[in-house]
């Protein structure tokens, strides 16, 4: 998708950056429901009501209310910086230093003919140290703050949030936390944690619910009522050593194989046990 | 403060926490609406269907999905039926260790503040944010956020109970189905060359300060709009940053040696 180069220090070797996302969620596109016509998006002054042709279009940032600056594509484009094809390393930081809030989107990077060697160097000496390389290249749009490390025989390329782009616990409004919890609750917890934990085996966890979505679109597809389900609300345990002695006496719902089937939930997804009421459609 | 984006019950065994779901990234893109350039006026979209060309009210438009060229509509209430059971709960299925999980599998961050102040809501969630971080773990479950089912992993950070929905496994593309990605006994790097370019990545090496990083794109961006709003000339321009493109070295030890080189003499 993007061939560039890689450079630290006076290292510089030829890449490929991939995408490795790749989204399966079931996409819908907005129909009339009437008479299922596609819908199209026009644009319209606010003020006149009046449709407004494409070539009229610009964008406007707006500093104060009623106070707008327009800007043309040009403009905007210049502001982007220059488009080098470089992925420049301006540093290295310890890898488990950066919190995985820090990461955005995740690439891989191929190497380009002639550029495996070095590629190969960087990777062991980055596997080796435990270090990710920081630095500043232009995917598409906009200059991306990468971190670039190893991941198995891989590079593994992260464009980066900034640090104000994150919230911190100090900006949000938390309720007042009481007592903290018992020396006797943590440790009951801390077993409890324990009976439920697995080892991670991301291939197990099935998207459930894009079955579950496509089974709803057959359904519908030939002529089948949908029953719309309602929603219980949430209650709050009112006695947490209660709660805590029988989840682990009982150690219920341990899901193991439906989480791995994707069984068992899916067929009821359709047939929801509380008082269903009929789909206005 | 940031809005609230789901609330419910975060339950884990037979305990359950309310709690309110809110996003951990704040969006400071620099963001531009769309004008038309003759009278300055905002655009505002419309929905119009296309079969009869009649503008659509927002209630009257539906989730089309083309199965196999038949066209099958589906209302939002609907769709609610495909997870009814958890769309107000977070069941919490099993925990694993936190340093297992691919953090290219993170995709969204949120933070799970309690919706209650009541004792009884507090403590649990403390207990269970306490009882993760001491043992490093993280808890997978799944939600229902704008009827579409995400897999996510909760665990502590920064005092909280952050949550980030997760990609699925076949959602994540592996390296090795990258024929670029260099493998293989053959060209494997020698032991001299990777112990010069750790040497070189240790010399390069400092903290990481998140804080000391900062978004280019947007400052060039809110330049631009500065210098528009004071020269208000049609065209504004930024100046020009010329950049060198630099050449691949030929010789990879001489070129690790220099760099070292280099980086020792600039610290």
């Amino acid at each position: 998708m993007w061939n560039g180069t890689v450079a630290f220090g006076e290292v510089v070797f030829p890449v490929k950056l991939y995408s490795i996302v790749q989204e399966r969620r079931v996409r819908f596109r907005e129909v009339h429901l009437a008479d299922g016509g596609k819908i199209a998006h026009r644009r319209f002054g606010s003020e006149s009501g009046e449709e407004i042709p494409g070539d009229r279009i610009r964008k406007a940032y707006e500093i104060s209310e009623g106070n707008q600056v327009l800007l043309d594509d040009e403009e905007i484009a210049a502001a982007r910086g220059p488009n080098t094809k470089v992925i420049g390393i301006e540093h290295f930081v310890p890898a488990d230093q950066i919190d995985p809030l820090y990461y955005d989107k995740p690439y891989v990077l191929g190497a380009q003919d002639g550029g495996e060697h070095a590629y190969r160097v960087l990777h062991a000496a980055l596997d080796k140290t435990g270090k990710v390389g920081i630095g500043r290249f232009m995917l598409r749009t906009r200059e991306q703050l990468v971190a670039l490390g190893a991941h198995e025989q891989a590079l593994r390329l992260y464009t980066m949030r900034f640090a104000d782009q994150i919230v911190s616990s100090g900006d949000l409004e938390m309720p007042a936390l009481s007592r903290k919890p018992t020396a006797r609750e943590l440790a009951m917890a801390e077993r409890l944690v324990e009976t439920l934990e697995q080892t991670w085996e991301p291939a197990r966890y099935e998207d459930r619910h894009r079955q579950a979505v496509m089974a709803l679109i057959e359904q519908k597809a030939k002529g089948e009522e949908l029953q719309v389900p309602e929603v219980r609300e949430p209650e709050e345990t009112p006695d947490l050593i209660a709660a805590l002695e029988a989840s682990l006496a009982g150690r219920p719902r341990r899901r193991k194989a439906a989480a791995g089937t994707g069984k068992g939930p899916l067929r009821d997804a359709t047939k929801p046990k509380s008082k269903p009421k009929a789909s206005s459609r | 403060m940031p809005p609230g984006i789901w609330s419910g019950t975060l339950s884990f065994g037979l305990v359950a926490v309310p709690v309110r779901m809110v996003s951990a990234t704040r969006d400071l893109d620099v963001r531009f609406h769309q004008v038309d350039a003759e009278t300055g006026e905002r655009v505002q979209i419309r929905r119009f269907c296309e079969a009869e060309d009649k503008e659509v009210a927002w209630e009257d438009i539906g989730r089309g999905y083309d199965l196999d060229g038949q066209l099958v509509t589906l209302t939002d209430d609907e769709l609610e039926a495909a997870a009814p059971e958890r769309t107000h709960t977070i069941e919490i299925e099993e925990f694993v260790n936190l340093d297992e999980i691919d953090p290219a599998q993170f995709d969204h961050p949120y933070y799970l503040v309690p919706s209650s102040e009541s004792e009884g809501t507090t403590r649990a969630y403390q207990l269970l944010r306490d009882a993760m971080a001491s043992t490093n773990q993280a808890a997978i479950g799944r939600v229902v956020l704008r009827s579409n089912e995400y897999l996510v992993a909760v665990r502590e950070h920064d005092e909280l109970l952050a949550l980030t929905t997760m990609l699925f496994a076949d959602e994540l593309r592996d390296s090795e189905t990258i024929d670029a990605v260099p493998t293989g006994s053959s060209g494997e790097p020698k032991r001299g060359e990777v112990t010069e370019a750790a040497k070189l990545i240790d010399a390069m090496t400092r903290d990481f300060d998140a804080a000391s990083y900062e978004d280019h794109y947007r400052e060039r961006l809110l330049e631009l709009v500065d210098s528009k709003r004071r020269s208000k000339k049609k065209r504004a321009k930024l100046p020009e940053v010329e950049v060198a493109e630099p050449e691949a070295a030929p010789d990879l030890m001489a070129a690790l040696r220099q760099s070292l080189e280099r980086a020792r003499a600039d610290q």
